[in-house]
């Protein structure tokens, strides 16, 4: 049955008006749960406010469990579903990159178009900067093309690299989570801000 | 500019949030075959600028050349943008019933608003710059890629929050 | 503490569940029974000798031949550019990966139809298209093509348009030893049939 788009059970013009539906959805939550301050994003990495790592792995562990019991249900075709592909080299360069970026700018693209839509201009500025940052990235693309395409392993899922099963997975990031969120609690209570 | 009130405001349980979060992920994955994500729509967006400002230019950018490659039709008319679209609408929606909207710079007692904005826009510039290099941020690499288990995404995701932490002790007089 | 703790207690139980569960690794079927049945019924899935040996000789690239049958069979007489996927092994990944797309017409033959029409079913109801069975296997293909019968005088003009175009073909492919003429305009072979474009299947964009 799943995804829809793909099995063309809907046409490519419902799924970009559903993709802006969800996109209400995605925006409503991030910024109710606070993503659209910068002050509350950056406390993850002080201890004062752990809502990133909490809103995060939880999102992540509900829809990893949805798509697999989905799946176990024959509603969804996981091969059909994207799985992002693994260019080692890049993945980390970038990544790290991007982390120097959250540190200091206090946002992602995500939310900063959350923070955004609620009136934060420093969030107007950091979306003025992602331009700059992709449009220095595409004038000079040759020069880092290498590093871009280098160490090309297709897109293996985690599981199968660790040699386990999407489910026994699924099942370790939970306990895992579930620790790490017993551990937020702990920080925040030990490094209290006031909310803002 | 005016300093960012200190009243309370009602956020979400984080944790009812991050639920409601993953099944707004699950929901596109099943409708659409993919995962939410964000800086994409910012490549179409300069893919798309860059086209109408100086076309000799985007003829020869092998980065332009690519992307219209692998994408037909315009490249506003895409997954992405019509999402963010959506993401700018949901946000003011949230803010607005629980009276969180206001013009401001959001910035630490610490620092001024100006140096605030220096920082975004340097933060944003690398961000920008790394989104493309990690093909995804943290919401199409890390929180998407988890979801469907990518390896790719959980490395960038581990790059991404272990270089902030990393650096976090040199930034802190900037948030703290 | 207490949102925490009933979190703990509804995703724990299901991440149990699914790391038990075994993995769904079954390609889902595309076709219904009844879609199956209306298909087979209507027999659209099989391809004339004529029509083979036609393209064959005109060296249409489009062809693709698949024997079923053993390695040894298949070693010791296979028509001409066929490959070998013994329908024991019909659905290992890359043998499945022949039939995703719609470039070639596949046509699978045996020695009769039947080995060769359970795979066209198998891989048919599978969702992919351009899959063919070649009419009558290998023993009427010898009986038509390689060593093609005359057919009496009281027979229709098609028969001897047939005939005639057997044994050219029969020439061109190796069999038989009469020599004949060319065949004539309006000979038997039945158009091609035309490859089904397969809506390119939509592999999922994503990322950023």
């Amino acid at each position: 049955m799943g995804p829809l788009a793909i099995n063309e059970i809907i046409s490519e013009n419902t799924n970009l008006f559903l993709a802006f539906v969800v996109g209400i959805g995605f925006g409503f939550v991030l910024e109710s749960s606070g993503f659209s301050s910068s002050r509350k994003l950056a406390g993850v990495f002080y201890g004062y406010d752990m809502v990133v790592l909490k809103v995060f792995f939880t999102g992540a562990i509900t829809a990893m469990l949805g798509l697999l019991f989905f799946s176990l249900f024959g509603w969804v075709d996981l091969n059909l579903v994207y799985v992002n592909p693994t260019y080692l080299t890049s993945a980390i360069i970038g990544g790290v990159i991007m982390g120097v970026g959250f540190i200091i700018g206090g946002y992602c693209p995500g939310t900063s178009f959350c923070g955004l839509s609620i009136g934060k201009l420093d969030a107007l500025v950091f979306i003025i900067g992602l331009f700059i940052g992709v449009g220095i990235f595409g004038a000079g693309f040759n020069w880092w093309e290498g590093v871009y395409m280098a160490e090309f392993l297709g897109s293996p899922k985690i599981s199968t690299a660790l040699g386990l099963t999407d489910g026994v997975f699924a099942l370790i990031l939970i306990l895992v989570a579930l620790g790490m969120f017993r551990g937020a609690e702990w920080a925040e209570k030990k490094f209290p801000r006031a909310e803002y | 500019m005016r300093k960012s009130t200190s009243s309370k405001t009602k956020y979400l349980n984080p944790y009812l949030g991050g639920v409601l979060l993953g099944l707004i992920l699950l929901a596109a994955n099943f409708i659409s075959g993919r995962g939410l994500g964000a800086s994409g729509a910012i490549k179409s967006g300069v893919v798309t600028a860059v086209t109408a400002v100086n076309h000799s230019a985007a003829e020869k950018s092998t980065f332009i050349k690519e992307y219209m490659e692998s994408h037909s039709g315009s490249p506003m008319k895409n997954w992405l943008v019509f999402e963010m679209l959506g993401v700018l609408v949901g946000g003011f929606l949230s803010g607005a019933l629980a009276g969180r909207l206001k013009l401001q710079v959001e910035h630490s007692p610490g620092i001024t608003s100006n140096k605030r904005l220096l920082l975004a826009l340097t933060g944003g510039i690398l961000f920008g710059f790394g989104s493309q290099l990690g093909r995804g941020c943290t919401s199409g690499s890390a929180l998407s890629g988890m979801a469907v288990l990518s390896l790719g995404g959980f490395v960038t995701m581990m790059a991404i929050f272990g270089t902030a932490y990393g650096l976090a002790y040199f930034f802190r007089k900037n948030w703290i | 503490m207490k949102p925490l703790f009933w979190l703990a207690i509804f995703v724990i139980p299901l991440g149990l569940i699914i790391a038990a569960v075994p993995q769904n690794t079954t390609h889902p079927y595309k076709l219904s029974a009844t879609e199956l049945l209306n298909e087979a019924n209507a027999r659209t899935q099989f391809i004339s000798p004529e029509t083979v040996a036609d393209l064959i000789v005109k060296k249409d690239p489009t062809l693709q031949l698949i024997d079923v049958r053993s390695r040894d069979e298949y070693e010791k007489f296979s028509l001409s550019g066929a490959i070998h996927i013994p329908i024991t092994d019909l659905l290992s990944e890359e043998n499945l990966a022949q039939f995703d797309q719609d470039v070639k017409m596949n046509v699978f033959y045996a020695n009769s139809t039947v080995v060769a029409n359970e795979a066209w079913m198998i891989i048919r109801q599978l969702g992919y298209s351009n899959i063919y069975v070649l009419e009558g296997g290998l023993n009427y293909w010898f009986e038509t093509i390689l060593n093609p019968g005359i057919p009496s005088s009281t027979s229709a003009d098609e028969e001897f348009a047939k005939y005639d175009f057997r044994k050219a073909a029969a020439q061109a492919l190796g069999g038989g030893t009469v020599s004949a003429l060319p065949a004539e305009g309006n000979a038997a072979p039945a158009p091609r049939p035309a490859i089904k474009a397969v809506p390119k299947k939509k592999k999922a964009a994503g990322g950023c």
